[in-house]
């Protein structure tokens, strides 16, 4: 790569976060042109990065990174140093497809829109950084910028319980974020690495003991999972969802939650590999608990965004269990399963805000019939959930597909217990639809009109997505073998 | 000639791609194409022309029977890794052969008969857009399901034909009944559908990690191909309690489908959905998929022995156990419901056997007349606008099309010579007991099956006597009948023609050619007999049909009533079977109650242990903190003197673990 | 020349912080903490000038043998400013609250 796309990205996103925060009425085009620039730059990206793949065997993804020397010590060395393979570029394109949803859906904020789509465009840039970051220190930088924007969203847009919600988020989070930094400097450190750079400590990693392999696996596992989020670390999603604004939701749900997976999959699972074999049961049991908690627990919930919420745990936890598989199937289906959720997830959230919009309220059983009032809404209600129960032809599908075979490769008949979980996914999504979308109708809505313009090209954007992975993986599967996932 | 229908193989995409065109054209402009009935008459359409090609098709592998597939687009593919070795890829392509030919011709006629009817059963309705969109989408899952080259693509298209079906069975959703009568046949379905899953990973993984053989066969798409049975067959030996597990999983699939027990709850309830839809979906075509799935994986794939006596049982066994529920009930609709439960049962039960040609012969014959049934009960719904059998009465004389078309269908359903039915059931039951010798295992469900025929001649007539026959309506209140639009009867009209002929279409030059599998592979795919091979038995079984219509009659016969006395074993039996044995109620309580019990049980133990836990951490900590700030006198002094006992404390504990420390990092 | 044994360096070092803990520790006027300070900070400068003429450190490749002067002056230096600073501190306490008596001046306190 001789042109720099990736830092021309950062730097043209971080322009415009300034442009918009100080914007005033005219933020939500500068938001609206910061994103549109993005994704042409995503466009460059890619078209760059498969004109020239470079090595996908090593430790750094692309042979030619882009690389500046911050600090060279004969002991340390710390590098501004940005790098994508098809991992990172899947999660980057995930990032461009939600912000631009995001700012579409909310083009009609008035309260302090400055702000609101500056911060929106700082979660992205953050995500973008933590995705393309080669350098402990890099990453860590933007793994930490993300949180701020978001507890500002919560903190300041959110519902009546926003502060306890942003509070809770940002220590929940934040703990997180110390014992990752533990775990990343006990690799550069004791590897023998001198270096916070990824492709040496990738080299170095080897040289640890398997004992301090394992020892750094569950720090990064515990650090990682917290933004999952696996179970019991998990209590803080619900209340953060509940109580953020819509697109805080969507980008919660869609980038905050896959930068713990991204995480997981890059600095701990491809860099200590026997580390993590040691600790596969481990992982298996946090994965099998998640999914089948959240999805049982979503099951009893009269708040449409606390289900959606619930249902998110079940499937990072899905996530979780295909990284847990090892293979490189699994780590394929963890991405796209990320991915899939992203873009689904995101959907979910915009229909239960548009639903609190028309009804003001979200509860389950206060509302019925919407199909009647709202189709248009009832048929976006329905995507997402089909989407999200798995159904063919949408993105769901073949990320599970791939993930449950996987696991039946790796442990048999195991995959029974995900699997039954899968009926009570459809039991909670079928008899919220039953409850809200058809039945006779119950519940006064505000307003008599269906989804405003905004919301549904914002949705629109998602459902195009969502339809045309689910016909065509192998644009998005082919993108994530791109990377060392390929041979694992 | 030939030459030419069989270059219409690679067309073949075309025949689901129309209905597709139609689903995108009605949901986008449907609302507004008012003079089209809401687009309506492009569905029709679509179908129509979708038919003509698929019946050219057919046309084709009669002439010459062959196996065509075609590679349309690599789903996804992984290059080899350590799991597989040889990696895999997944396709969606077509395959043409005779069967899927012969099960086209079902999807495709049916679907356009039942379209055509809609024009005028549904024109009152509101949604139209929406049922014609949805069907089109069925339609076009429904055939790709039966063009599926491949275990997976059949998967794919299987979960759409589901998801069609819960929507159309939810079609009037304000009725909360069809909200709770969708959610149960998704729910019900998926509980097979996963396990079906499971069975696609095992035949997946076995046979792609197989060696050179399956190399060829996971990296070139896991093709339902004839070339590679000698291979499949040579490693069912070898993994034999795999491979049994694995076709257990595929017959919990297709029971699901197929509303076999004991998974047949949601079939009786679907009947919430427009008769139409009955017709189509849950009689003709997609309640036939679990068959056709079962037949495919018999020929491709192959079921070991103990997999048969199961697929054996579950269908004999419902075949009876249907046809008992289908006697007292006094919904026209739910009784030809449980009706198709039952046939669905002789298919399986032919499969199981390891006759899948016999089993899809009469899946061919039995969606002929059963969607005829169904449609002729539509008939009489559109015309005195109740479902309830004891309101009828005396309708002969002003549905007479109705009227002969449901006697028409009634009586292939009973197995009376020469209607349909006949050769197929009698097929069926001849078939199994040509190999109940060397089974004796199969003996007491050919029984059951046996039983289930006089059953059937009996529920169905009962239902004929009570709708037609009389001179009056019981119901006064009713308005006076009259037949529906000539949409209507043309279907009737036709359908009741090949509840006459579709038996004696083998007699057809080539027509039979459509029951061989090609290549040699005969012996996995036995072809019907297309007659008597055991005249004996054949006279049994149309004596028992026979013998079911004439107790009807003498029953139910010239409006006659009969009332079962009250507190008699009969009618505590009625009570059972209308109940339907307690099923959905047990159902109802696992699902139901059990599940959401522990569910909130889970939610209780989320908020207030976990987050209890939590929380109850932060409190803690704010109790410590609120203590410890008490430290913070503002005294310079007090600062001074903590400075001084802290950096004092540090000695110490250097002189006391200090030696130690620097021996265990090892520094100088 | 004749050198200044460790032990009674050590010790005239020891007692000069013990001095100044206790004046710090004692002592509630503002003024005599400065004073209970500076001693103290003698102390270090004391030692820096004191070790700095052991060989060990003077061989050794990176210290030069005028470091530990070097930092007694900047130790001095940084003693002179704070006693600067600490003396305005008193002053605009004693303005405002018309006491040099650290005890009172408390209402930082949480």
């Amino acid at each position: 790569m001789t042109f720099p796309i990736i830092s021309v990205t950062l730097a043209s996103l971080a322009v415009g976060t300034v442009v918009t925060f100080v914007a005033g009425r005219y933020a939500r085009w500068a938001a609206l042109a910061t994103t549109l620039v993005f994704l042409l730059e995503i466009g460059v990206m890619m078209a760059l990065f498969f004109a020239a793949p470079g090595p996908l065997i090593g430790g750094v993804p692309s042979g030619d990174a882009e690389t500046y020397a911050w600090i060279s010590l004969s002991w340390l060395h710390i590098n501004y140093s940005v790098a994508v393979d098809g991992l990172s570029l899947a999660l980057i394109l995930l990032t461009g497809v939600l912000q631009l949803a995001t700012v579409v859906y909310s083009w009609t904020e008035s309260k302090r829109p400055g702000p609101w789509f500056g911060l929106i465009l700082l979660t992205g840039l953050g995500s973008v950084g933590v995705f393309a970051s080669m350098d402990i220190l890099l990453f860590f930088l933007f793994w930490e910028a993300v949180l701020v924007p978001m507890f500002f969203i919560i903190g300041y847009w959110g519902g009546p319980r926003r502060r306890y919600a942003a509070i809770k988020f940002f220590i929940y989070t934040h703990v997180g974020s110390v014992v990752v930094l533990v775990g990343l400097l006990v690799m550069a450190f004791y590897s023998g690495a001198g270096s916070f750079d990824y492709g040496a400590i990738y080299a170095a990693a080897p040289d640890l003991s398997v004992v301090q392999q394992s020892l750094v696996f569950v720090a990064l596992l515990f650090g990682f999972g917290v933004k999952f989020p696996i179970v019991p670390f998990h209590t803080w999603l619900p209340d953060a969802h509940v109580e953020a604004p819509t697109g805080g939701s969507v980008l919660l749900a869609g980038l905050l939650l896959k930068l713990g997976g991204y995480g997981l999959i890059r600095w701990a699972v491809l860099v200590l590999p026997s580390g993590f074999l040691h600790m596969d049961p481990l992982v298996y049991f946090i994965a099998f608990a998640s999914i089948a908690w959240g999805s049982v627990v979503a099951l009893s919930q009269r708040d449409l965004k606390r289900m959606v919420a619930y249902s998110s745990i079940n499937h990072m936890g899905i996530v979780l269990l295909a990284i847990a598989v090892d293979s490189s199937l699994g780590l394929m289906a963890a991405v796209f399963l990320m991915f899939a959720h992203g873009v689904v997830s995101g959907l979910l959230f915009m229909v239960s805000g548009s639903v609190h919009h028309t009804y003001g309220t979200r509860d389950i059983a206060g509302i019925g019939g919407i199909a009647a009032v709202t189709p248009v809404l009832a048929t976006m209600i329905m995507i997402g959930s089909l989407a999200s129960l798995g159904l063919p032809a949408l993105i769901g599908f073949p990320a599970e597909f791939s993930a449950f075979l996987a696991t039946w490769v790796a442990i048999g008949y195991w995959v029974l217990i995900p699997l039954g979980i899968l009926v009570v996914t459809a039991a909670f999504y079928l008899w919220m639809m039953q409850r809200l979308v058809f039945g006779p109708q119950k519940g006064i809505p505000l307003k008599v009109h269906d989804l405003p313009i905004p919301e549904r090209i914002g949705m629109g954007i998602l459902v195009a997505a969502i339809v045309l992975f689910g016909v065509l993986p192998a644009l998005l599967v082919n993108l994530i073998l791109q990377s060392p996932i390929r041979g694992f | 000639m030939t030459g030419g229908l069989a270059s219409l193989f690679g067309w073949a995409f075309l025949v689901p791609l129309l209905p597709a065109l139609a689903f995108i054209v009605i949901g986008l402009f449907g609302t507004r194409l008012r003079r089209l009935e809401y687009g309506g008459w492009i569905a029709v359409g679509a179908a129509a022309v979708s038919m003509v090609l698929a019946l050219l098709i057919a046309l084709g592998e009669m002439a010459s029977p062959d196996t065509y597939t075609s590679l349309s687009y690599t789903w996804f593919s992984l290059p080899a890794n350590p799991t597989f070795p040889y990696g895999f890829s997944l396709v969606i392509g077509t395959l043409v052969d005779p069967i899927s030919s012969l099960m086209l011709i079902v999807v495709t006629v049916v679907g356009f008969l039942v379209l055509l009817y809609s024009i005028g059963y549904m024109h009152h309705e509101h949604g139209l857009a929406r049922y014609y969109a949805e069907l089109s989408l069925f339609l076009t899952a429904m055939i790709g399901l039966v063009l599926s080259n491949n275990l997976l693509e059949f998967f794919l298209f299987w979960e759409l034909v589901g998801v069609c079906s819960y929507f159309l069975i939810g079609f009037f959703y304000e009725k909360p009944s069809a909200a709770s009568a969708a959610k149960e046949a998704f729910l019900i379905t998926r509980i097979g559908d996963v396990l079906f899953l499971l069975g696609i990973f095992i035949f997946f993984y076995v046979y792609a990690s197989a060696g050179p053989a399956g190399l060829h066969w996971a990296s070139s798409g896991f093709l339902f191909a004839y070339g590679n049975l000698p291979f499949l067959a040579g490693s069912l030996g070898a993994n034999t309690p795999l491979l049994t597990i694995a076709g257990l999983c595929i017959l919990a699939g297709a029971a699901g489908k197929s509303a076999q027990f004991p998974l047949h709850v949601w079939l009786p309830d679907a009947m919430e959905g427009p008769t139409t839809v009955s017709a189509l979906i849950h009689a003709a075509t997609m309640v036939a998929a679990g068959v056709y799935l079962l037949a495919m994986t018999s020929i491709f794939l192959g079921f070991t022995p103990t997999d048969q006596l199961a697929i054996v049982a579950i269908g004999g066994f419902t075949t009876l156990f249907a046809a008992t529920m289908a006697v007292v009930h006094t919904d026209i609709k739910r009784v030809i419901a449980y009706s198709t439960i039952s046939q669905l049962g002789y298919m399986v039960l032919a499969v199981g056997a390891g006759f899948a040609m016999v089993g899809l012969y009469h899946l061919f014959t039995h969606a002929f007349f059963k969607a005829l049934l169904f449609l002729a009960a539509g008939s009489v719904i559109h015309a005195i606008g109740t479902q309830d059998l004891f309101k009828m009465g005396g309708l002969k004389r002003h549905l007479r099309v109705t009227g002969a078309a449901f006697a028409i269908g009634g009586l292939a359903l009973a197995g009376i010579p020469p209607f349909a039915g006949f050769w197929s059931k009698d097929d069926i039951l001849s078939s199994v007991y040509s190999v109940a010798g060397s089974h004796p295992d199969y003996w007491p469900f050919l029984i059951m099956a046996m039983a289930a025929v006089f059953l059937t001649g009996y529920y169905i007539f009962r239902v004929w006597f009570l709708t037609f026959s009389g001179d009056r309506i019981r119901d006064p209140t009713l308005p006076t009948p009259h037949e529906g639009p000539w949409v209507m009867q043309v279907p009737l009209i036709v359908l009741s023609g090949f509840a006459v002929g579709a038996g004696l279409l083998i007699f057809l030059p080539g027509f039979a050619n459509l029951f061989l599998l090609p290549g040699g592979v005969a012996a996995l795919g036995i072809p019907p007999t297309y007659g008597t091979t055991d005249l004996l038995l054949s006279v049994l079984g149309v004596a028992l049909g026979g013998g079911g219509i004439l107790t009807a009659w003498a029953l139910w016969g010239n409006g006659r009533m009969v009332e079962l006395p009250e507190g008699s074993l009969w009618s505590s039996g009625r009570k059972v079977l209308l109940n339907r044995y307690y099923f959905k109620v047990a159902y109802d309580a696992v699902g139901a109650k059990a599940v959401y019990s522990v569910a909130r049980a889970a939610d209780f133990f989320d908020q207030f242990v976990i987050d209890g836990t939590v929380r109850g951490i932060e409190q803690l900590f704010s109790r410590i903190s609120d203590r410890m700030r008490r430290i913070q006198s503002g005294v310079v002094s007090d600062y001074a003197a903590y400075v001084v006992a802290g950096l004092l404390a540090v000695f110490v504990l250097l002189l006391l673990v200090g030696p130690y420390l620097v021996n265990w990092v090892g520094g100088g | 020349m004749t050198t200044l044994p460790v032990g009674d360096f050590l010790a005239l070092a020891s007692g000069l912080v013990a001095i100044s803990i206790f004046g710090i520790l004692t002592r509630r006027n503002f003024i005599l903490l400065l004073i209970a300070l500076e001693i103290g900070m003698n102390a270090a400068i004391l030692s820096f000038v004191y070790f700095a003429a052991f060989p060990q450190c003077v061989t050794a490749a990176t210290c030069h043998p005028l470091t530990g002067q070097a930092i007694a002056v900047v130790v001095i230096g940084l003693a002179a400013t704070e006693v600067a600073v600490g003396l305005a501190i008193v002053l605009a306490l004693h303005r405002i609250r018309g006491t040099t008596n650290v005890a009172e001046a408390d209402s930082l306190k949480l």
